[in-house]
């Protein structure tokens, strides 16, 4: 239980942010992005076990999500499913389609991964676009709170709800990275030779690395359009995918926590600090330059993201106490 | 009667039409140190990657007698499937994983022997928790056999090139092998980690009951444990047998010396 | 036979419009050992910037597009310099990375400098057409193809004959050892960057007339010189020019021959089918891992 505590300690500031509302110390409108926070958080979690332990990448993020996205609204505002039915079916099928694209994985080297998994995005993008007896084509799709059966969602329920994905799957991620899947994940990433020198099946793991990160996509997705309930074709571009990639990067790989730190500098502080800035908070375009000059920032001088920063923050303070006691009085 | 452990018959492979080795056999007994050795670009390599099924020669076999004595030809395998018989290999350029601690390291050198799954660790089911504790202990006895325990969660990356080369042995020793094949263990030591080496690859054979083939550069440690060595040059055997009789073999001299004059014939080579 | 012949030359300006791009990935590859997935957007980039500047000075389409090109070759040297010499120790991953936030950066400041709504741009030759074989050429497509053709001619001929596109080789080749030969490597990535903003900003303008000049223009090029790189290998100059005229060619089929909706879709299918069987493009080389 100890080692989960900082997971606990995240979703408790999540859940905290509601109530601040209500005694009207932050506004209604930052609940919403604190809620698109976490499930972006979420959404990186798993990037973060593809690229940052298994070290292979992927443009195609935003295509599942904004599936897991289609799927659900569809399935419960079409045909009347209760949530969570639909929600398994709407992380099944995109599970699928990432195993497919895992198996097509191991055919491609670096590089060539990133462009086809550029293609696959692509497919989705236009998929989205021209079936709109699906997607509701360029006006989008409406979703409605989650209907749990016995108990129907409101705004602040839902919140609750994401936040409650949130700790489940920093949890669950834990433990398996920490685990002989994780070791086998990281080798891979490390050494394939030495992988396969050790029995560990490279078509296995990276099946698995795509099935994480393909499944917390879709769930996100899920809990995207209904939290928001309104997803619109032109969203899920490869933009998005590369957000998410920043929150990976920014935040920093091979953590649990990174990701979530990454969400709120891409997806928080945009909405909540800089637009609230004057003169330039009106500057269309502000978010972009902001990620894209932290992405090129964070990867030259701190590879491994920002987590670290508190990292080198205490030994730089160390360091300094150090100092101190090594000077001598005269 | 000594048992072979590992056979190679007629195995041949070739790149671009010259062929790398050619039509090269011997074999291993159990319990054997055995030695592989040549001048550079002998083969060594290429053997080397063919027994461990990195490469997949032209012809030839590779018969290995696993530790229910079922005799495989490792040919017919898949590179990752190789250790599930009980055959591990080290790497020339030390390939251990930086993000992970030593002991990590050493835990992946078991993954085999770990029958939970991700949904098992996902949940960290009572199963999965007691494999855990039990390889983790394994791990800790071998890096304790090695003289490392204290290091046991220190991260690879930064760690000396000798206690690196350890860590690999001890990877090796993880799922208990039958017959640990070493890419030029003594690369990159100096002559008291060499003797080191040889003290600990003597005992390793002693206390995990292992073969070990050693495909090596440094004549001074396969001359010391070798029981028996291969020689060879161009991909063709010149020579096998004790290291007193390789070290007195013509063929081999030449090979690494280069044509010798009748009057010089007792090089040593030490 | 006419539709064919229309098809034909419609691809051979597309695909012009794709080669130039892809070379310009291409030529960022071999030298920096690094994938440029923000050559579509400095390309947009530098076409704002040539828009911007035929606005406000009223001046011919071509001197536009020379200072558009000029601009981008400045941009180009100036992320080398900024950027791309501090990443030397980085994984090739990374820098494809570092791009990425290129991209993001391009996107953020193209609207914060030159508003949001798309520009248009003229053609170079206004207007005019001949008769092909009964296929409708305009004058402006043929300029475009002929462009095209002869700046990669023209490139092809510097990389083989002159002792500069030696260099280029050398260090494409090897880094290191044309460091230790005396190449300076560093002003060959340097030009390598400056140059492929160049071609950018150049297929970006030709592309512009067609469909305005807006943030997004170049996502589609983006994607198919990528495309194209990968179907005609990595390892050499001109196979991923070879492979943008077959993609060209490809999806302007697809999309009259199949369905003009699900065109682009089908040929990102068929991609990926190739890409199975055929991992290493249609020229490139298998390289085995030495262990």
């Amino acid at each position: 239980m100890k080692t989960y505590t900082k997971y606990f300690a995240v979703g408790l500031a999540f859940i905290i942010a509601p109530f601040l509302q209500k005694a009207g110390l932050i506004s209604s409108s930052s609940i919403i992005v604190l809620g698109t926070v976490m499930f972006y958080a979420i959404v990186g979690i798993g990037l973060n076990v593809l690229l940052g332990y298994s070290g292979l990448i992927s443009l195609g993020t935003a295509g599942f999500m904004g599936l897991g996205a289609y799927i659900s609204a569809y399935l419960t505002q079409d045909l009347g499913l209760p949530f969570l039915l639909s929600l398994i079916i709407s992380v099944g099928i995109p599970l699928i389609i990432g195993l497919v694209i895992g198996l097509i994985s191991l055919r491609i080297e670096g590089y060539y991964l990133a462009i086809a998994t550029l293609g696959v995005a692509e497919i989705f993008r236009q998929v989205f676009v021209e079936l709109d007896f699906f997607t509701g084509g360029f006006s989008g799709k409406n979703a409605g709170y989650p209907d749990l059966i016995f108990l129907n969602l409101d705004r602040f329920w839902t919140y609750i709800l994401i936040a409650v994905c949130l700790i489940g799957l920093m949890v669950v991620t834990h433990n398996i990275v920490y685990s002989r899947s994780g070791r086998a994940l990281l080798t891979m990433r490390g050494s394939e030779a030495a992988a396969q020198a050790m029995g560990i099946s490279l078509l296995k793991y990276r099946l698995l690395a795509f099935g994480i990160a393909t499944l917390y996509a879709a769930i996100g997705g899920v809990l995207y359009v209904h939290f928001i309930r309104f997803a619109y074709p032109s969203g899920w571009n490869v933009n998005l995918s590369l957000q998410i990639l920043a929150v990976v990067v920014i935040g920093g790989m091979r953590t649990i926590i990174g990701p979530i730190i990454g969400s709120f500098v891409v997806f928080g502080i945009p909405e909540l600090v800089l637009k609230q800035l004057p003169i330039i908070g009106n500057i269309d375009g502000l978010a972009y330059i902001f990620t894209g000059i932290l992405i090129i920032v964070v990867i030259l001088f701190y590879p491994n993201g920002l987590i670290y920063l508190g990292h080198d923050i205490k030994t730089l303070f160390n360091k300094e106490k150090v100092n101190e006691k090594a000077v001598p009085d005269h | 009667m000594k048992k072979q452990c590992l056979t190679i018959k007629d195995l041949t492979i070739a790149f671009g039409g010259i062929k790398a080795v050619d039509h090269l056999s011997f074999h291993i007994d159990e319990g054997e140190i055995y030695g592989l050795i040549g001048p550079n670009g002998a083969g060594k390599t290429t053997v080397f990657n063919c027994i461990t099924q990195f490469y997949k020669p032209d012809s030839g076999a590779v018969m290995f007698t696993d530790k229910d004595n079922n005799i495989f030809n490792l040919v017919q395998m898949k590179t990752h499937q190789i250790i599930s018989h009980g055959l591990v290999r080290t790497f020339q350029n030390v390939e251990l994983i930086h993000e992970l601690s030593i002991l990590d390291n050493l835990l992946v050198g078991a993954h085999i022997d770990f029958k939970t799954g991700v949904l098992a660790h996902a949940f960290r089911t009572k199963k999965s928790k007691q494999e855990e504790r039990l390889l983790l202990e394994r791990g800790e006895k071998i890096l304790d056999f090695l003289g490392l325990l204290d290091k046991k969660d220190e991260l690879i990356g930064g760690q000396p090139y000798g206690i690196l080369k350890k860590v690999e042995l001890g990877r090796t020793l993880m799922s208990h092998p039958k017959l640990i094949i070493l890419d030029e263990p003594a690369a990159g030591l100096n002559d008291t980690e060499t003797v080191e080496l040889a003290k600990l690859l003597k005992s390793i054979r002693d206390e995990y009951k292992c073969t070990i083939l050693l495909v090596e550069h440094d004549m001074r440690l396969v001359m010391d444990i070798c029981d028996r060595i291969c020689a060879i040059s161009f991909g063709k055997k010149i020579g096998e047998g004790t290291p007193i009789e390789i070290q007195s073999n013509k063929d081999v001299q030449e090979a690494y010396l280069g044509k010798v004059d009748e009057d010089e014939t007792d090089i040593n080579i030490r | 036979m006419s539709t064919f012949l229309q098809i034909l030359f419609s691809s051979l300006e597309s695909g012009s419009v794709y080669a130039l791009a892809a070379l310009g990935i291409i030529i960022i590859f071999r030298t920096s050992r690094m994938t440029n997935f923000a050559q579509g957007s400095i390309g947009m980039f530098n076409a704002f910037i040539a828009t911007f500047f035929l606005m406000k000075t009223g001046a011919n389409t071509v001197v536009a597009v020379l200072v558009g090109m000029l601009s981008a070759f400045l941009s180009g040297i100036l992320v080398d310099m900024v950027i791309m010499r501090r990443s030397k120790n980085i994984s090739p991953i990374s820098k494809q990375m570092i791009t990425f936030g290129l991209i993001m950066l391009f996107l953020g400041v193209a609207p914060m400098v030159f508003g949001s709504s798309p520009l248009s741009f003229p053609r170079f030759i206004k207007s005019g057409a001949v008769t092909i074989g009964g296929a409708s050429v305009t004058h402006n497509a043929i300029l475009n193809i002929s462009v095209g053709v002869v700046l990669m001619l023209g490139l092809f001929y510097f990389l083989q004959r002159t002792k500069w596109g030696l260099a280029v080789r050398v260090t494409a080749s090897n880094e290191q050892t044309a460091q230790l030969m005396g190449v300076p490597t560093k002003n060959v990535t340097m030009g390598a960057w400056a140059v492929a903003a160049a071609l950018g900003a150049l297929s970006a303008l030709m592309l512009a007339p067609a469909i305005s000049v807006n943030v997004s223009m170049m996502d589609n090029v983006q994607i198919f010189a990528l495309i194209a790189c990968v179907l005609g290998g990595f390892q050499t100059f001109y196979g991923p020019v070879i492979g943008a005229y077959i993609i060209g060619l490809t999806k302007n089929l697809l999309s009259y021959y199949v369905s003009s909706t699900w065109g682009g879709a089908l040929l990102y299918v068929l991609f990926l089918i190739f890409i199975i069987f055929k991992p290493n493009g249609l020229i490139g080389k298998k390289l085995i891992k030495k262990v």
